[in-house]
């Protein structure tokens, strides 16, 4: 796994200039701008070079190759989800340090808010990457932006469809979400961990099977 | 070494029903036409397709059961595959090394700048003799005891053909039990290499034999209509009406030449054995 990791981390090393300029001009946004929170949004879009390098697997059938060597299906999975764990996570701490040295030099920025914001990308982080890689895996570069956009307008028409079917069933939405009962901080950080832990699970699950399934 | 048993792979329009052995020690060459089936053969080998039914056995293990520690053990180079056009040699080197144990990174290195393979330079950017040598030279630095090569040949001049069958020669004497299944469809490479040759037609095997008997024993007897009637065609594999008459393919060359001192008896090529098996029909 770790020979794949290199591979990753090499193929990444490629495309250094494109991630170099993300990062200046979101420095130079923030660097003019008062609020640095959108740094935050750094992790969002560098993470997605692990799809990237999905592609880049799959480019002139590279996958064929990639398979012959010792490298089991469900470890070419798992190594995939690390190097996107190990990416996610580099690119938000470094985001947080220089959203907050950006926070520090700049008086107006509000650094409590940043870390809120920071606390919010982090499981948006993982929950994007764990849907869009059982896409990528399935339907490949191209087709899995379109089966992700299929999905999410789905996902938006039956949440249209509750919500109109809620109101035709007169059931009051809102009156339910404010008295839910209130919940302490931590109990709801532990189950959005939870939370995190199975979308992981399930979408590693869905992965590996769809690897396994796989002809080259 | 790698057995084969009935291995049967169904697509639409093909169907794939192939055994096949490769002896320790012994290079094996699998010929046929584009579509002939080498390719799938190849690929549910090495597990990259389900088979539909059959057995692989590598090293006398089930593919099935094979891990990827088995995988370590086999050196493999596929025609329309390889690693990423995006990285370089210095790219793949940790790569290979932290994939196989046996990894033999002086004789990588040492190998590539014999044949001048730039470093620093995107695989992409290769030559097609250039990317060929890499793929072999992959397949072949980490020790392997099987190397399952599918068409490493296709689309390289003659010098630098020969290059790599060198490259080929030398990985099989620096171990006496080491075996390699290779595919072409130029004959004459496998004619220098290889022990045995498998042919391969729509999915079958149909024919196979020792090259040293392939060249000695196999001729083409071209007869006219007159003698082909006399012939005694027990010995006759195939035969296909010419304009002259008819050309007969057997395996009994001498018995031909003995018996029948007056017709014309030619050394068969493998190229024309192919041909024949192919298009000539049987007696």
């Amino acid at each position: 796994m770790k020979g794949l990791l290199v591979k990753d981390f090499r193929l990444m090393k490629g495309q250094k200039n494109f991630y170099f300029i993300i990062i200046a001009i979101a420095i130079g946004i923030a660097a003019i701008s008062d609020d640095s929170s959108f740094l935050l949004g750094l992790p969002l879009v560098l993470s997605l070079f692990t799809l990237n390098t999905i592609s880049y697997d799959e480019f002139d059938n590279g996958n064929a190759f990639l398979f012959t060597l010792p490298v089991s299906r469900a470890g070419y999975v798992i190594e995939k989800y690390c190097f996107a764990f190990l990416i996610g996570c580099s690119v938000w701490i470094f985001t947080i340090f220089l959203a907050l040295v950006l926070g520090l030099l700049n008086v107006k920025a509000d650094v409590s808010e940043t870390m809120v914001t920071a606390m919010a990308v982090l499981p948006a982080v993982i929950v994007i990457q764990a849907i869009m890689i059982p896409f990528q895996l399935k339907f490949g570069a191209e087709k899995g932006r379109i089966a992700l956009l299929g999905a999410l307008g789905a996902l938006f028409m039956i949440s249209i469809v509750l919500v109109k079917a809620a109101k035709m069933l007169k059931i009051d939405t809102a009156n339910f979400v404010n008295h839910l009962p209130m919940i302490s901080k931590s109990a709801v950080t532990a189950m959005v961990l939870v939370i995190l832990v199975i979308i992981l699970l399930l979408s590693l699950k869905a992965s590996i099977s769809i690897m396994k399934h796989k002809e080259f | 070494m790698l057995k084969i048993e009935h291995l049967k792979k169904n697509y639409d329009n093909f169907s794939l029903n192939c055994s096949l052995e490769v002896h320790h020690g012994c290079v094996t060459g699998l010929i046929g036409q584009n579509g002939a089936g080498k390719s799938t053969t190849f690929k549910a080998v090495l597990g990259l397709i389900s088979a539909d039914g059959g057995s692989v056995r590598i090293f006398g293990k089930d593919l099935q059961e094979f891990v990827s520690e088995d995988r370590e053990n086999i050196g493999v180079a596929l025609s329309d595959s390889g690693f990423s056009g995006y990285l370089t040699v210095k790219d793949i080197i940790p790569i290979l090394k932290n994939l196989y144990r046996n990894f033999d990174y002086s004789f990588f290195t040492e190998q590539t700048r014999r044949f001048q393979l730039p470093f620093d330079k995107k695989i992409k950017d290769f030559s097609t003799g250039m990317k060929a040598k890499l793929k072999v030279l992959v397949a072949i630095s980490h020790k392997a005891k099987l190397l399952i090569l599918d068409e490493p040949t296709a689309g390289l001049d003659v010098i630098a053909r020969d290059e790599l069958l060198e490259i080929l020669r030398e990985f099989m004497e620096r171990d006496e039990e080491r075996s390699i299944l290779i595919s072409s469809h130029i004959s004459s490479d496998l004619e220098t290499i290889c022990d045995d040759i498998y042919m391969i037609h729509e999915g079958k095997v149909i024919l196979h034999e020792d090259t040293d008997v392939l060249l000695s024993d196999y001729a083409l007897l071209k007869i006219d209509e007159e003698q082909f009637k006399k012939l005694d065609k027990q010995f006759v594999l195939r035969s296909k009406k010419e304009n002259y008459g008819y050309s007969c393919l057997t395996n009994q060359k001498r018995y031909y030449a003995e018996n029948y001192p007056r017709i014309a008896i030619e050394k068969g090529t493998i190229d024309e054995v192919i041909t024949m098996m192919i298009r000539g029909q049987e007696s």
